[in-house]
């Protein structure tokens, strides 16, 4: 594996797979929007090579305002999954903190599930993004550290193999500090014990 | 005619299932590390693409 690790990020080229597609053409957009966002969960483990398909891609924004999302909604060339137009989107999802669903016209997987940050959690995942550069495009995602705590959290099967990946794929650049204190806030020392064993 | 199920031993299928499952992640993400970024991501696209 080929990556250039940046101050706060990475740089590397890949074969573009459709999720890897689907990412850059709506991060650019909300790049061109200068909006604050982050990609989180599944598929930042895809994204370094993991080998499973997935229904979506999260993003966490930080909240706009009406006219900014309206000027968002039409730039998107896409299909919303839940809501006809921008003011049910904007007023009965985002700021009920209910996710909205983007795909392709005609398609529904996969899907961009696109939310305002709701909690300390989300805005940690805002701060600490980093940058990604793929083939020459830009987005942002969350920690390695906080992307592994948080699927350790979550606890599925799949989300402990996506937690497992990509502690394999970063283990000799991970700040252990760091993971260990998402770890201890988050409660969940005795599950992190036992996945750090079952890793052995 | 009843089926009878031993809980604990399937239990015991599922934990070394998952295990198993760890252990070819990380065999999976040691191949990755030492492949091109060309090599995996064609495999991957493969399978993602499907």
């Amino acid at each position: 594996m080929e990556i250039e690790y940046l101050e706060n990020g990475f740089k590397f080229e890949k074969e573009l797979n459709q999720l890897d597609e689907f990412t850059i053409e709506f991060c650019s957009i909300l790049n061109e929007l200068k909006l604050n966002y982050v990609v989180v969960s599944g598929y930042i483990a895809i994204l370094f090579g993991r080998n499973r398909a997935s229904e979506d891609i999260d993003i966490i924004v930080e909240k706009m305002d009406f006219k900014k999302f309206e000027e968002l909604w039409k730039k998107l060339d896409l299909d919303c999954l839940n809501a006809d137009n921008s003011e049910d989107a904007y007023k009965e999802y985002l700021v009920n903190n209910e996710s909205l669903r983007f795909s392709k016209h005609g398609e529904f997987i996969p899907n961009i599930e696109f939310k305002f940050v709701k909690n300390n959690w989300d805005l940690e995942a805002l701060n600490e993004k980093k940058i990604v550069i793929l083939n020459e495009n830009i987005f942002y995602i969350s920690s390695t550290e906080l992307n592994i705590a948080f699927k350790i959290y979550l606890g599925s099967d799949k989300d402990l193999e996506d937690a497992s990946y990509v502690y394999e794929i970063f283990k000799d650049r991970l700040n252990m500090f760091k993971l260990e204190g998402y770890i201890k806030k988050l409660g969940i020392m005795e599950e992190y014990k036992k996945w750090k064993l079952n890793l052995m | 005619m009843e089926i009878e199920l031993d809980v604990k031993e399937l239990e015991g299928f599922k934990e070394k299932n998952f295990k198993d499952r760890l252990a070819f992640i990380k065999k999976y993400a040691e191949w990755v590390k030492k492949s091109t970024n060309k090599e995996w991501s064609s495999q991957q696209k493969k399978i993602i693409n499907k």
